[in-house]
């Protein structure tokens, strides 16, 4: 089933044309892979997916109909989640308090509500067995290590019941192993059933677990084609444009 | 690898518990050191005079927490419990208001005033330590100016006794700072607005794009110094019986010292309640003690602005480097 389809989209920033004419579609438990240079536009197609911005020509099909997202809790609330590579957590709070932050679970003591941390971390620790994840609820985010950072950011779009998860950069400045646990987590949402459309520079890890590669190129779409039909040199000729189109 | 978690987790623990027992024991230290080299500091007079003083400084350290944990400072509450005092007396004295409605005004100004601060650095990004020392200089002055330097006096001694005085055995104001405390530990630690305190400080970019109000978190916490600075103005006329634009001099010194002293780090995120009040004892039994020894009330200053470096110090080099340092590579 396509969950989501981009038709036609176009985004202008004075003269400067971000996106021509884009269409893609994103099928239920499929990876997409994303790429492309800087300033191709994949920031820019992302945000209009995610109602950061809005597009100057075109339509968004969400599950069949048509949306219009004019902030991003609007796309929060239909089910499209995006997991920022820095903005996503406060170091100084439990990976519970993290993945619940804004939708606390609260006792009511008469006009008091008191956060119910037992009830928290228990939801906490299902979501990362979910993802087979090691990570700890009730341990500070600053404690834990690039791979388990990402579980704890993944852990709030799986609290949200997200359809559609869009990582950006989700293996930057970490390590090999890290890589490894975080590619799994990605594996993990896709068995689930998730769209998840990965934004990436490190192509071993977007063929790794992508089942479809789209490659933009100053804001056309110059490629968008099974991963097991391409490879990593085809990828990397059609971002610098060596190959026109694919 | 979850036995390496768990032990991880263990050693975290004890680690952020390791500042306010370390401070426990310096508590303990220098009681002990004042104790046997001064006659009359290890009196019941003496004890209740400490808690008396801590008890002034802690009910503006408590929301001067949330304020450096969401990375912001207010150094203007000094002069703003000066003003709040005089403010008081002169609604009563001047202009005939009752004890109760008096006091209902000065605590509307000073949840006007901490919106004030907020807006200025919510909506027009002035810093916060702008403001206040604006603030600082200017309510002094008006103080001073209003009055001309001299005390304004009222005398209710119902007022006076009931404030100013003791309840079983302990002073008034430390009753009130004691139920300050549990209300501030306990938002700390169980509530949603609690948590976005710490969220805030924590990382204010992601707080704002998980959908956390940050304006609205930072000037709830700048309201929170004004307001117990209105508060402290008030239970000081209670104290001494006037209003006086020389008082609290120096507190905002005090008040940020014992709470960085406590554990919170001036650059936000962490710092607990718990600390904050061993902090408020710790600055006021130092200051107490040096008085016995006979030391100059200036020199006092010098040690105490010492003692500040120092926490600063012990803070961001023991305390941040053991249990800080960002995300960690495995």
């Amino acid at each position: 089933m396509e969950i989501l389809e981009l038709n036609n989209i176009s985004k202008s920033f004075g003269a400067i044309k971000a996106l021509d004419n884009v269409s893609l579609s994103l099928r239920s438990g499929e990876v997409l892979g994303l790429m492309g240079d800087n300033g191709a536009g994949k920031s820019t197609l992302i945000k209009i997916i995610a109602g950061n911005f809005k597009q100057s020509s075109g339509t968004i099909n969400f599950e069949n109909q048509k949306v219009e997202f004019s902030k991003p809790m609007e796309a929060r609330d239909k089910g499209i989640e995006v997991v920022y590579q820095d903005l996503a957590l406060c170091d100084n709070l439990t990976a519970a308090s993290n993945i619940f932050l804004t939708r606390e679970i609260k006792r009511n003591f008469g006009l008091i509500k008191i956060i119910n941390f037992s009830e928290m971390f228990k939801r906490a620790k299902d979501i990362f067995k979910d993802l087979k994840s090691e990570t700890l609820p009730d341990e500070e985010v600053k404690m834990m290590s690039g791979g388990q950072r990402q579980a704890v950011a993944i852990g709030r779009t799986k609290l949200s019941k997200a359809k559609v998860v869009l990582l950006d950069e989700p293996t930057a400045a970490i390590s090999v192993r890290q890589v490894a646990e975080v590619l799994e987590l990605i594996k993990q949402l896709k068995n689930q059933g998730i769209a998840v459309v990965i934004i990436s520079h490190r192509m071993p890890d977007v063929f790794a677990v992508s089942d479809r590669i789209a490659v933009l190129r100053r804001g056309q779409l110059v490629a968008n084609k099974l991963a097991k039909e391409s490879s990593p040199e085809e990828v990397t000729a059609l971002i610098t444009g060596a190959i026109e189109k694919a | 690898m979850t036995e390496q978690t768990l032990e991880k987790n263990k050693k975290k623990i004890k680690i952020s518990n390791l500042h306010e027992i370390g401070l426990l024991i310096a508590l303990i230290l220098v009681l002990l050191l004042f104790s046997f080299t001064t006659e009359n500091f290890f009196t019941q007079r003496n004890f209740t005079s400490i808690l008396r003083s801590a008890s002034y400084v802690g009910l503006i350290a408590f929301p001067m927490t949330f304020v450096l944990i969401t990375r912001e400072i207010d150094i203007s509450v000094g002069p703003s419990v000066a003003w709040s005092g005089l403010f008081f007396v002169i609604l009563i004295k001047w202009y005939d208001f009752s004890y109760f409605s008096s006091a209902a005004i000065v605590i509307l100004w000073g949840i006007l005033l901490g919106y004030f601060i907020g807006i200025a650095r919510t909506k027009l990004f002035i810093p916060t330590f702008i403001t206040t020392l604006a603030l600082w200089s200017a309510l002094r002055g008006y103080s001073l100016f209003v009055t001309e330097g001299r005390p304004i006096a009222i005398s209710n001694k119902e007022f006076r006794y009931l404030f100013g005085g003791d309840i079983l055995g302990l002073p008034t104001v430390t009753w009130i700072m004691l139920g300050a405390f549990l209300v501030f530990w306990f938002a700390s630690k169980y509530t949603v607005t609690g948590t976005n305190f710490y969220a805030v400080g924590g990382n204010p970019k992601a707080a704002r794009n998980i959908g956390i109000n940050v304006d609205r978190v930072k000037i709830l916490a700048l309201i929170g110094t004004s307001l117990f600075a209105a508060i402290v103005g008030i239970l000081f006329v209670a104290r001494v019986s006037s209003g006086n634009a020389n008082l609290a001099d120096g507190m905002e010194f005090d008040v940020i010292a014992a709470v960085v002293v406590g554990g919170t780090a001036l650059g936000g995120a962490v710092g607990t309640m718990t600390g904050t009040l061993l902090g408020c004892v710790f600055i006021a039994m130092i200051s107490n003690g040096l008085i016995h020894w006979g030391i100059d009330p200036d020199l006092n200053k010098v040690v105490k602005g010492i003692i500040i470096f120092l926490a600063v110090v012990i803070n961001s080099n023991v305390t941040f480097k053991s249990n800080s340092g960002g995300p960690k590579e495995d």
